[in-house]
């Protein structure tokens, strides 16, 4: 089963996000900042390790492209997906090293998200 | 010099007169003599001799009258000239800070708020100088103040339209996701949440609106123009269109004149702005309402215009038409979801393409708004265009 790991500071996001998910068939894992994001490569058996990562562009603690530079500093190559408060998701425009799959504006159009989930986890396979 | 002459002119004066009068008075004695009979021959040289004495002392005097008027004339040009050469200094010393001053000032009205001149010279333009410069930095201190406060509506706009589109996430979210289940809901109930669902949008577009709108103000709203094809632009608009203007048995048609040239614009710009022009002519317009969009060249620029049959707009509302939260009608704005931005965007959005755009409208018949689009090989500038005059009417 493909595993997503949302990370969000709101809760109802996260249910949100979480019911859409498993819906459509994922199994789905929440992380309310970018640090507990990090953690998971830290701590976690790396069979239980995400697919892929949709991460809040803005978090207390560690920012959603904090988190990713630092997981791509250790060599984590999971695709990740923006998810931006902005009306242009490409203001939270990250440099091309940390390698984003793709942007999302809030409000989340869930037919594009669940799209694009589906597309960067069968390439993987 | 002039006065040394006098001087000297005055005592060589006072020596002849006294010389003359000696010479007289030498004469007359002789004359005494020769009167008396004692003189003789030599009492009368004596006074021919006097005579002619005097003579050539007035000769001499006059000569060096006209020599000393010379001297005194020459002295007096003399001083005249140095008088005028000290004074020309004064007004060349003078020019020089006048002349910096009135270029400074040049620059500052051009908006330049760093122009200042250099304080010196003469004690009249230093002060003139220094009260410039203060003057000046008190408006730039005023315009930097500006400038602040409008980052700062700028900034709160932003943070705003963030920090309000999180719990909208979260109203849309789970309206849809009970929309999911449509199913097991009530028509009463699906009904309810296709309300929660129209006023999110309506949010939506209302935050992206005055985002748009605050960053047109800062003069922040950017554009990418590039070589841009009319007709597909136009064709991709009118079919997203189509399924609105059906549902309310509108008939939507384009004419688009063959060969046009390319336009140079942000072909999504101009997308949202078309969009937002036939949604304002369908939302406007009764059942059953012809629409029709029209492109035509006119001199090196492009002309789109979107015509309805709608009730159109009275002359006191069609002037203030592009103005912010100006809006059609009350009776009508009643069933519009429009948020009364989406003119005065497109108005910003249009000028900063160097185009223009324009309302026309009798009441009864119908409305047209056209907005004129450079061609390339004309540079879009962030000047309006010659037709923005137009847009105001």
């Amino acid at each position: 089963m493909t595993r997503v790991l949302v990370a969000d500071d709101s809760e109802t996001i996260l249910l949100l996000m979480r019911t859409r998910l498993e819906m459509a068939g994922y199994e789905v894992d929440t992380a309310a900042d970018g640090q507990e994001v990090v953690d998971r490569w830290h701590h976690d058996d790396p069979a239980q390790l995400p697919d892929i990562l949709l991460l809040d562009a803005m978090m207390p603690r560690k920012s959603g492209l904090d988190a990713l530079r630092e997981l791509r500093e250790m060599g984590v190559e999971t695709p990740v997906l923006i998810v931006s408060a902005h009306q242009d998701a490409t203001d939270a425009n990250a440099p091309s090293e940390l390698e984003v799959s793709g942007y999302l504006n809030k409000p989340i159009d869930f037919d594009d998200l669940l799209e694009r989930v589906v597309q960067l986890t069968s390439d993987r396979v | 010099m002039a006065v040394i002459g006098v001087g000297r002119f005055i005592q060589q004066r006072q020596d002849f007169e006294d010389a003359i009068a000696r010479s007289y008075q030498v004469e007359m004695q002789a004359r005494e003599q020769l009167a008396s009979g004692a003189g003789g021959k030599g009492a009368r040289a004596t006074a021919i001799r006097e005579d002619e004495r005097r003579t050539g002392l007035r000769e001499e005097i006059s000569a060096d009258t006209r020599d000393t008027a010379l001297l005194v004339a020459a002295g007096l040009i003399a001083g005249l000239t140095g008088a005028l050469l000290l004074f020309s200094g004064l007004i060349s010393s003078m020019r020089r800070p006048l002349e910096e001053l009135v270029e400074a000032a040049g620059q500052l009205a051009g908006g330049d708020r760093s122009a200042r001149v250099q304080i010196g010279g003469l004690s009249e333009t230093a002060t003139l100088g220094a009260a410039f410069n203060e003057m000046a930095d008190e408006l730039e201190r005023e315009a930097s103040q500006r400038d602040q406060l409008d980052r700062l509506k700028d900034e709160f706009v932003l943070t705003a339209s963030h920090e309000l589109r999180s719990p909208l996430t979260s109203v849309q979210g789970f309206a849809e996701l009970l929309m999911l289940d449509r199913d097991s809901l009530t028509p009463k109930q699906v009904e309810t949440v296709e309300i929660i669902l129209d006023n999110c949008r309506h949010l939506v577009r209302l935050l992206n609106d005055l985002l748009d709108l605050a960053r047109s103000d800062a003069g922040r709203l950017g554009i990418t123009p590039q070589p841009t094809e009319v007709a597909p632009l136009i064709e991709d608009v009118v079919r997203t269109m189509r399924a609105q203007t059906e549902s309310a048995s509108q008939i939507l048609t384009q004419q688009i004149e063959p060969d046009l040239p390319l336009i140079y614009v942000e072909p999504d710009r101009i997308r949202q702005i078309l969009v937002n022009l036939l949604t304002n002519a369908h939302e406007y317009s009764p059942e059953g309402a012809s629409i029709g969009v029209m492109a035509r060249a006119v001199g090196d620029e492009v002309e789109i215009a979107v015509t309805d049959n709608g009730p159109g707009i009275p002359e006191s509302q069609l002037e203030h038409i592009f103005e912010r939260f100006v809006r059609g009608d009350a009776g009508l704005t009643q069933r519009v979801g429009g948020t009364g931005l989406g003119l005065a965007i497109s108005k910003s959005l249009i000028e900063l393409h160097g185009g223009a755009i324009a309302a026309a409208s009798t009441p009864g018949v119908g409305s047209t708004f056209s907005i004129r689009l450079p061609a390339t090989g004309r540079a879009a500038s962030a000047a309006p265009g010659p037709n923005a005059a137009e847009a105001s009417r």
